[in-house]
Formats: C-alpha cells, sequence, structure tokens
C-alpha cells in the first residue's frame, strides 16, 4: 500500500528542489552582463605606457581620473572631490575619502603624487606637459603647480588615471600592465590576449556599483565579421559598424545604430615657407592668401560627405568643434568660403596663377577613414583650378615620421587632429604658434605658419587662469586663423555603433565606450 | 644521422643570422617606431625621453650589436609597445595558431587524398572531373571571400556554428587548448575549413598527378597481374610511390599556415599569432618582427629536416647524408 505521508515528502522536496531550481536562476538573470565587440585588442592596461582606442577604453573602467570627462565632453568631478586655485599657477585638489583600490588600498594623496611622478617618466610624459610640480598637502590634499596660468588644467587631468602606489612598487612594471589595480567601477577578471577582457563590477565602487556586473570585450578586428557577431548574439554591441552594413542592421529591429560626429578633424596643412619642398616655383605660391582661398572654394566638402563618405561625415565648420574652447559660435569656413569654381579660379588669376602650379600632397591610406578616396577627389578637385595635386601616399607607420616637423619633405598635408580635452588652447598651441620661438609651442606647426598676432592671443591665452578670459583671446586667435587659412579644415568622421536594442547606450564624444553609464533593459 | 642533423643545425644557426639582418634592414625603411607609441604633438624633450626609454637613441649598428648579444644570452628582446618580452607575447598566441592549422592540414589530407588516388586512378570518369574542377575552385576561391561566406551561411543565415572567436579553453601543460572541448570545436570547424581548402585543392592535385605517373608503371601492371587487390594495388603499390612530392608540399603548406594565417585569423577573430605579426608591422614594432620571422625560419627548417626524414621511411632508397 502506498504511503501517503511519503508521496506527501516527496511532493514538499521536490517543490522545495523547484524552488531552490528557480531562485538560482533568476539570481543568473538579475546579473546581467553585456558583451562588446571591439575593433581591436587592448595593448596596454597601464596607463602611461600607451594610449590606443581600445587601451583607452579600458583604461576608464578599471581606473579613475581626478577629473571625469563626461559623455558631452563636460568636466566634473571624480576622484578629486572639489579643486580651487589659490593663486594663478596654484591648484589644489581634495581627494574623496574612503575610495578603495581593487587590492583593498585606500586612495591617498601619495597615489596621486607617486602617479604623477611616474607619468613623467614614461612615454605619456606629455599628458602632464602642463604640470610642473606637484606635492602632498595631506593625505586627502594635492597641490599641483603650473608652469605658467593654465585655466584648462582639470581638462588636462581627466587624462591621467590614478595608480596605486604600494601595489605597482610590489608588482613592476610588467605586472602593473597585464594584472591592473585601480580604484575603478570594474575590476579585470581575465584578459585572454586576443580573444577576450572580462571585468566584473566593482561592488565598492565610490559612486555605486556599476548596472552591468559582467563586461565582456571581444576583439574583432575584421568589420564584417563584427557585424556577423552581432547579428548572431555573440556580441551586444560593436564598435566601428562598417558603413556598408548599416542598412543591413538598420532594418532588423532587433538592432539599433547610433551615431555621433567624432572629435577627428581632418586638415589640411598647406606650407606657408617662401620656399615650397615639392613646388618647383622660386616662390611659394600658396604664401599668397588668395591661392589658400581659392583653393577652400575649389573643394567641394558635400560632394566628399556625399560620394566618398556615403553621407557619414560632418563638414567642419573651423578647426574644434563647437562644444570646445576657441570656438567661435556662427563662424563655418562652408559661409566664409563655400564652394565655387569660379570665384577660385577668378582668385587664382588674381593671385598671378591662372595656369596654376604642380604640388605633392602627403596623406596616409590606412589611418582615416577612405582617406585614399579623399585625397583622389582633391587631386581632381583642384585640377579644376590648375593646381596639379601630385599624390604621396603611404602607410601610418612611415607617414608620422615623413611629416614631422621641420616637414622638409612636405607641402601639403592630409592628416587628423582630434583634441578630447574640448580645450581648443592646446590644438592651436603646437599647431599654430610659430616653430622654434618657445619649448613646447609650434612643434606640429606642419606648415610653419607664423602670425605675430595669433602667437600673442595664445600667449595671453596661456597666461590667465581664468577659462572665460582663456575662451575670449583663443576666438579672437580663431577669427584670424579663419582669414589666414594655415590650413583647410575638411570635415569630422562620423562615429558608429550597432547594438541590440535593449542596450541602452549614448556614443561619448571621446569614442571612449563606458559600461558604467550602459545598461542593458530586460 | 648525426652528421645530417648537425649539418642541418649550423645551417639553421646561418638562416636565422641572415634573417635577423635582413629584418633588421628592412625595418630601418618602415618609419621611426617612437611616433607610432608616443601622442603626435610630443615635444622634442618628451621623444627624446621615448627613444631612451625604447633604446631607441642609439645607431642602428649597435642596436644590433645589443639585439644579437641579447639573444646569445636567450634575451629575444622587448617589445615596443606592448612592454613584454617579445617571445612571450608570440608563444602566448602560438597554440591557437598551431592548433587551428593543425585540424585544417587533418581534414585536408583526409579527404585530399583518397579523392587524389581516385582522380589519378580513374582520370577519364565523370567523377574525377568533377574532382578536378571542384579543386580548381579550391585554387582559386581567396581565403578572404570563403571566409566571409562560411561566415554568412553557417553563422547569419542559419545559426549552427558561432561566427568567431575560440570558445571555451582549458588548460594543459600550460597551454590554453580549445580542442578539448565541444564549444572549442564548434569554434574552431569554420576557420579550419577555410584554411583547408586551398592545401585540400593542392595537395588533390598534386597526389593525383602522382598517381597518375606511377600508374603506369610496369610494377603496377605485374601487381595487377598477380593478382593483388584493387585496393591494395591503389594504396601500397601506387600512393605509397606517389607521395615523396605529397609530403613535400604538406611541410611547406604546414609551415606557410602556421606562420601566416594571418587573414583567417583576422576574419574569425581568431586569437593566434599571425595577427600580431601585421598588427607589429603596422606599429613598426621592430622586436616582435623579428623574432616573428626568426621563429617563421626556424619551423621551416624544422618542417623540412622532418620532410626529409620522412622520404627515407617512404622510400627505402633514399638516406640522408
Amino acid at each position: 500500500m502506498m504511503n501517503l505521508r511519503m508521496i506527501a515528502t516527496k511532493g514538499i522536496l521536490f517543490a522545495g528542489a523547484l524552488l531552490l531550481a528557480s531562485t538560482a536562476l533568476s539570481s543568473q538573470l538579475d546579473a546581467k552582463s553585456l558583451t562588446v565587440g571591439l575593433t581591436s585588442d587592448a595593448v596596454n592596461l597601464d596607463p602611461q605606457a600607451g594610449e590606443e582606442l581600445s587601451s583607452n577604453i579600458l583604461f576608464y573602467h578599471i581606473y579613475d581620473p581626478l577629473v571625469r570627462r563626461n559623455a558631452d565632453l563636460t568636466f566634473g568631478p571624480g576622484l578629486a572631490e572639489s579643486w580651487k586655485l589659490t593663486d594663478d599657477t596654484t591648484w589644489l585638489f581634495s581627494l574623496r575619502k574612503g575610495v578603495k583600490f581593487h587590492n583593498g588600498e585606500e586612495l591617498k594623496a601619495s597615489d596621486v603624487v607617486f602617479t604623477l611622478d611616474r607619468l613623467k617618466k614614461s612615454l605619456m610624459a606629455n599628458l602632464g606637459a602642463n604640470i610642473a610640480s606637484f606635492k602632498a598637502i595631506d593625505d586627502h590634499t594635492v597641490e599641483i603647480k603650473t608652469p605658467r596660468p593654465y585655466a584648462v588644467l582639470p581638462n588636462d587631468l581627466a587624462a591621467v588615471l590614478i595608480l596605486n602606489e604600494k601595489y605597482v612598487k610590489e608588482a613592476g612594471d610588467e605586472q602593473a600592465d597585464l594584472k591592473p589595480i585601480g580604484t575603478g567601477p570594474y575590476k579585470l577578471v581575465e584578459w585572454v590576449k586576443e580573444d577576450h577582457i572580462k571585468l566584473e563590477a566593482n561592488k565598492d565602487y565610490y559612486a555605486g556599483p556599476a548596472k552591468l556586473d559582467t563586461v565582456i570585450f571581444r576583439p574583432i578586428t575584421n568589420g564584417a565579421t563584427r557585424t556577423a557577431a552581432l547579428l548572431t548574439g555573440e556580441v551586444d554591441v560593436i564598435q566601428d559598424l562598417n558603413v556598408r552594413d548599416v542598412e543591413r542592421v538598420k532594418t532588423d529591429e532587433r538592432y539599433k545604430v547610433l551615431t555621433r560626429p567624432s572629435l577627428l578633424n581632418v586638415v589640411l596643412s598647406i606650407d606657408q615657407r617662401d620656399k615650397s619642398p615639392t613646388i618647383d616655383l622660386d616662390k611659394n605660391p600658396m604664401t599668397d592668401r588668395r591661392v589658400r582661398e581659392a583653393m577652400v572654394r575649389a573643394i567641394d566638402v558635400s560632394a566628399i560627405k556625399k560620394v566618398i563618405m556615403n553621407g557619414l561625415s560632418t563638414p567642419s565648420e573651423q578647426y574644434v568643434p563647437a562644444s570646445h574652447t576657441g570656438y567661435v559660435d556662427g563662424a563655418s569656413f562652408r559661409d566664409l568660403y563655400p564652394f565655387d569654381p569660379g570665384k577660385a579660379a577668378a582668385l587664382m588669376a588674381e593671385a598671378g596663377y591662372a595656369d596654376g602650379f604642380t604640388v605633392t600632397l602627403d596623406a596616409t591610406n590606412n589611418r582615416y577613414v577612405n582617406d585614399q578616396q579623399i585625397v583622389q577627389a582633391l587631386a581632381s578637385m583642384l585640377g579644376k583650378i590648375k593646381i596639379n595635386l601630385k599624390l604621396n601616399l603611404m602607410p601610418k607607420s612611415n607617414f608620422f615620421s615623413y611629416i614631422r616637423v621641420p616637414s622638409d619633405k612636405s607641402s601639403l598635408i592630409m592628416s587628423g587632429w582630434d583634441v578630447p580635452s574640448g580645450d581648443g588652447g592646446s590644438m592651436y598651441s603646437v599647431m599654430f604658434y610659430s616653430r622654434g620661438k618657445k619649448e613646447g609651442y609650434g612643434q606640429v606647426n606642419r606648415g610653419s605658419y607664423s602670425n605675430a598676432q595669433v602667437d600673442d592671443l595664445i600667449d595671453k591665452a596661456d597666461a590667465t587662469s581664468k577659462l572665460v578670459e582663456r575662451d575670449e583671446f583663443l576666438q579672437q586667435a580663431t577669427k584670424i586663423l579663419m582669414t589666414d587659412i594655415p590650413m583647410i579644415p575638411l570635415h569630422y568622421e562620423q562615429d558608429l555603433y550597432a547594438a541590440k536594442t535593449n542596450v541602452e547606450i549614448t556614443p561619448r564624444a571621446d569614442k571612449f565606450l563606458w559600461a558604467y553609464q550602459i545598461d542593458v533593459k530586460e | 644521422m648525426l652528421g645530417y642533423t648537425i649539418k642541418r643545425l649550423l645551417q639553421m644557426v646561418l638562416v636565422l643570422f641572415v634573417v635577423s639582418i635582413i629584418v633588421f634592414l628592412m625595418m630601418s625603411f618602415t618609419g621611426d617606431p617612437v611616433f607610432m607609441v608616443i601622442p603626435i604633438d610630443s615635444t622634442q624633450a618628451e621623444i627624446e625621453q621615448a627613444r631612451r626609454l625604447l633604446g631607441l637613441d642609439q645607431s642602428l649598428f649597435s642596436q644590433y650589436w645589443i639585439f644579437l648579444s641579447n639573444l646569445l644570452q636567450g634575451d629575444f628582446g622587448r617589445s615596443y609597445v606592448f612592454r613584454q618580452p617579445a617571445m612571450d607575447l608570440i608563444l602566448e598566441r602560438l597554440p591557437a595558431t598551431i592548433e587551428m592549422v593543425l585540424v585544417a592540414m587533418a581534414f585536408a589530407t583526409v579527404i585530399a587524398i583518397p579523392l587524389g588516388v581516385y582522380a589519378g586512378a580513374n582520370p577519364n570518369r565523370t567523377a574525377s572531373r568533377g574532382i578536378m574542377a571542384g579543386s580548381l575552385f579550391g585554387i582559386s576561391l581567396p581565403g578572404f571571400w570563403v571566409g566571409m561566406m562560411l561566415i554568412y551561411f553557417f553563422s547569419v543565415r542559419h545559426p549552427l556554428l558561432p561566427s568567431s572567436g575560440r570558445g571555451e579553453t582549458i588548460e594543459i601543460l600550460g597551454l590554453r587548448l580549445s580542442i578539448f572541448t565541444a564549444d572549442g570545436w564548434s569554434h574552431i570547424l569554420l576557420p579550419a575549413v577555410t584554411l583547408a581548402l586551398a592545401t585540400l585543392a593542392i595537395i588533390l592535385r598534386i597526389t593525383r598527378a602522382g598517381m597518375m605517373e606511377v600508374m603506369r608503371q610496369d610494377y603496377i601492371r605485374f601487381a595487377r597481374a598477380k593478382g593483388a587487390s584493387r585496393t591494395h594495388i591503389l594504396f601500397a603499390h601506387g600512393l605509397k610511390n606517389a607521395l615523396i612530392p605529397v609530403v613535400t608540399i604538406f611541410g611547406l603548406q604546414l609551415g606557410d599556415l602556421i606562420a601566416f594565417a594571418t587573414i583567417t585569423e583576422t576574419i574569425f577573430a581568431w586569437p593566434g599569432t599571425g595577427k600580431l605579426l601585421i598588427d607589429s608591422i603596422y606599429r613598426g614594432d621592430r622586436p616582435v618582427i623579428v623574432v616573428y620571422l626568426m621563429l617563421t625560419a626556424f619551423i621551416f627548417v624544422v618542417i623540412n629536416f622532418l620532410v626529409d626524414i620522412v622520404y627515407t621511411v617512404i622510400d627505402p632508397r633514399i638516406t640522408v647524408k
């Protein structure tokens, strides 16, 4: 005879097991995870060893800066709660209290001092170029001095990530690179080179734990494979969606395409020396402002956008985007010098070059989106005003040392420039300041442009500790530059991402995808 | 045999030496690696500091001298970009590549040899003509296209296999291997097939040519007259005598795939060494390129040595001297 009690017990056990299983299941569902397809693996996880994009993305997950750069290029407190100027060149940064590194050590002012000290001796010393000296006042206050009044020091510090002194000293440079320890919202779980990097949320993060518990970054270099990985569900978000896949992804309601203009301004630097290396004339025609204006008017940026960039570029108005200091509201190259080949030819004739001249353009063939096609288009556009453009294309590994100042071999150079710090001044001081006048100024002034007024304005901008005044001086410089035309800005590339519809993500201006601000809806 | 081995070893040292010199000279034409590492707007002082840190402040000759003397102490140099020993970077990625190449070579051999024997023994049958026409596709279709098509059909259209990556791995003797997990196999299938295709076609064609040649020989007729079974004639008398060129090509292909599976690795995001080579060339990372190419030369020398040994097994008339 069947024992009723036994059946009942079994029933309860079974129900209990079910309950257990279902809680296990739901806790698994609660743990949110995200897989991101990047274009390449991170090279370093030591923020003072390199600076390419994938590494940068990882840095901001693992470490924190003193000053946080937000997605829209505004700046706010990071590890430093607040900061103030005590005199024109002295800044006091108050650190947050109770912030812990992943190894349990508490953040102290000495860690900041160690970080800056190490930075100055590293390959990335450039990030600390505007820091003259620094010291710890007490455990939670750091004093930083700039070599001259420098209003945008906090912007610069957003790129300096704070290391743990004890850990780096104990582990050594190589281990610190492979097994990084920071204060950031995520901890490194494992890094299998070229396969994946797995991060897990830091439960003790000072601003509250991240919404996603696990984030996996997978390097998928081939664009088509990246799209395939999204379509098969292997990854949730991909960086740098292939232009030809945009329509395919858009039409599928399970995915969305996200896009925003990047900060990378593709520009043509024009040689201003009296004799130019590749122009076989006694006098360099491009020293005549009318010739430079003619060149701007001969280039049809909207055609480049439509035909070459598939609509995925934003013609540049100025040298820096609207979010930056130095941007002048309402001023645009496109309105000042609209595409007008007739007017351009007339200007050439007026300058005495109706028959044109021959000049070489140096450009990359693997650095910027469609760089090769762009310069080919430029050759045909400038050909209409009889400027015979010879193209000298090379891979980026040769290019940057070839065009390097003093640019002895170059007359025209196409390159890109981005200013993630949001400060036009950092671009103007290295690109437009007269060469060789001051250390740290004009070192990438490829066209040897020199205008005493511009130098003076940059000096003034670098002599005030007030951001508003700095902006004012830089805007005046912008106005002069837009008349002088030392460089022709072409366009900003467009950043493209694709994601599953349930992923809540907003692309950042600086491209540094940050899982802390990403969520996945159920 | 010992004398032969020693001779081969000496040859190898010479080959490696020449490779290192060629790579060093070549790299002096590929631009200044400093600018690949530091921000473009660095000042002269910062550039000098970076040069010093990377050991690039010395002349090319003394850089080579330092490289050579470190090499003799077992130090292969450090990557400029990764700041880690170049050899470690390569060895860490090598198991993934070798795994994929071995699976690909196994596919290629298992399919190509029987088909080649069949097509060689029956050259006039329609099936043989079909096989030969098919092999032309294998040779002429570019690997990247085949790879993309496989991903399209087997991952996107019919989600049977993952599109990329290596999947679950387990660690055996410190090596991270994926061929011992089911997930690993599902990942390796598509890249291995892509990689196998061209090799398959080449081995098939060589086997067929060899078989056609051999099947005309008197000893085959004699074996038939003797009443040996057809399988026995084809494989024991025929294939064995047609095998020498097949083994040669097999060895060359094996070395080639290990060293230069770059395209397949890139398409399938396979974490192997080929991608490291390409990335290092783009970044001007000379220490990695030098060690990589020296290792490649080493692999080729070893494979050729093994091939020579295999010759003597296949054909007792051949001896190594």
